[in-house]
């Protein structure tokens, strides 16, 4: 179990972003009311936005 | 008794002096603050329904939940102290219950708080062994900087400081704890994420979360151990005059009370700390400011 653990915690930004950011990104469109470029659907958007963000995260180590 | 009165008396009738004013406040139950966690956790619970299914304004449910998590923490505070009840007595399972539940807003475990605030009043400002010393900083925007970089996945403070301090300590049994109950939060949100209400739970308790570890960390870590360069007893916390007052401050002016006596309930420190001061400039504390 610990080491399931660790595996989380050593891929958080990633499991964040896919997990949480993508879909707040996709209901925050959704609620903007607008809708995304080159005909995404908004979940497809938030997934894009979100797995981005946590990439570049993971990688640096640092979301700001 | 003035200062020329206290210059002519030895260290431990200062010492004395100074304890027979803190046992006049230690012991005394805070009504106030367990009855008040209760209640703040009942505004935040309540926010849920009222946000998802009354139409309170989601920007109302953000101020409030911040307002709600910020406050969350000065219980459990009292309660890392065992100041609701010491261990052992009847109403320790209060106690217990007070800090387990009354941080579920800021999603801080009881147990991993307990703690390692223990080793920060151990260790106070010591570079190595203060889990809070990475809240230093050279002044108040330095500070929230300081503050929002020591929670970046890699960051040196915060949850990560805590993670070191606990293998330090071979707490390895509150490290998992924390680690389960950290996984459980993120689980929830990625559930109310999915399940349509991810908005509410980034305003309703991923934001309040972030934006009221800033608040306390200013107030509660950097704003009372500033310049925490100091590590003795009466140097390394200070008494503050804090630009929002003393409640929007959250009692933290009087600090330096807190840190000679954790066992004076928060809402008593003020009173203790006027009692004192003559005393602790006796004893050389940084009491300049108020």
């Amino acid at each position: 179990m610990t080491n399931a653990i660790k595996l989380v915690f050593r891929f958080g930004p990633i499991i964040f972003a896919f997990g949480f950011l993508a879909p707040l990104a996709a209901q925050i469109i959704h609620a903007s009311g607008r809708a995304p470029p080159f005909g995404l659907s908004p979940l497809a958007a938030g997934l894009i936005i979100g797995g981005t963000l946590g990439i570049v995260a993971q990688i640096r180590g640092r979301w700001v | 008794m003035s200062m020329r009165d206290l210059s002519s008396l030895s260290e431990k009738e200062l010492y004395r002096a100074e304890r027979d004013i803190a046992r006049r406040h230690v012991g005394k139950f805070p009504w106030a603050i367990v009855i008040g966690a209760g209640i703040n956790l009942a505004v935040w619970l309540s926010l849920w329904p009222l946000v998802i299914l009354a139409g309170c304004p989601i920007w109302l449910g953000l101020i409030v939940a911040t307002i709600c998590a910020t406050l969350s923490y000065l219980a459990s505070h009292e309660a890392q102290h065992d100041i609701i009840a010491r261990p052992g007595s009847k109403l320790y399972w209060l106690n217990e219950a007070v800090g387990h539940l009354s941080t579920i807003p800021l999603a801080l475990p009881y147990r991993v708080a307990k703690v390692t605030h223990q080793e920060h009043h151990r260790h106070t400002n010591h570079a190595e062994l203060d889990p809070d010393i990475s809240s230093s900083a050279r002044g108040p925007l330095h500070a929230i900087w300081r503050s929002i970089e020591n929670r970046q996945p890699r960051g040196e403070g915060a949850f990560n400081a805590y993670g070191r301090t606990l293998v330090r300590l071979k707490r390895y049994d509150v490290l998992l704890e924390g680690a389960l109950y950290r996984l459980g939060w993120l689980g929830a949100l990625i559930a109310l994420a999915w399940s349509g209400f991810a908005i509410e739970a980034a305003l309703l308790w991923w934001l309040p979360h972030h934006l009221a570890y800033t608040y306390i960390q200013y107030y509660l870590s950097w704003a009372p151990h500033h310049p925490a360069e100091e590590t003795a007893r009466y140097r390394n916390t200070r008494s503050f005059r804090a630009a929002l007052g003393n409640v929007l401050s959250l009692g933290m002016q009087y600090h330096v009370v807190h840190h000679l006596h954790p066992r004076i309930p928060l809402l008593r420190t003020g009173e203790a700390y006027w009692q004192m001061k003559p005393l602790l400039e006796a004893r050389g504390a940084n009491v300049k400011d108020l």
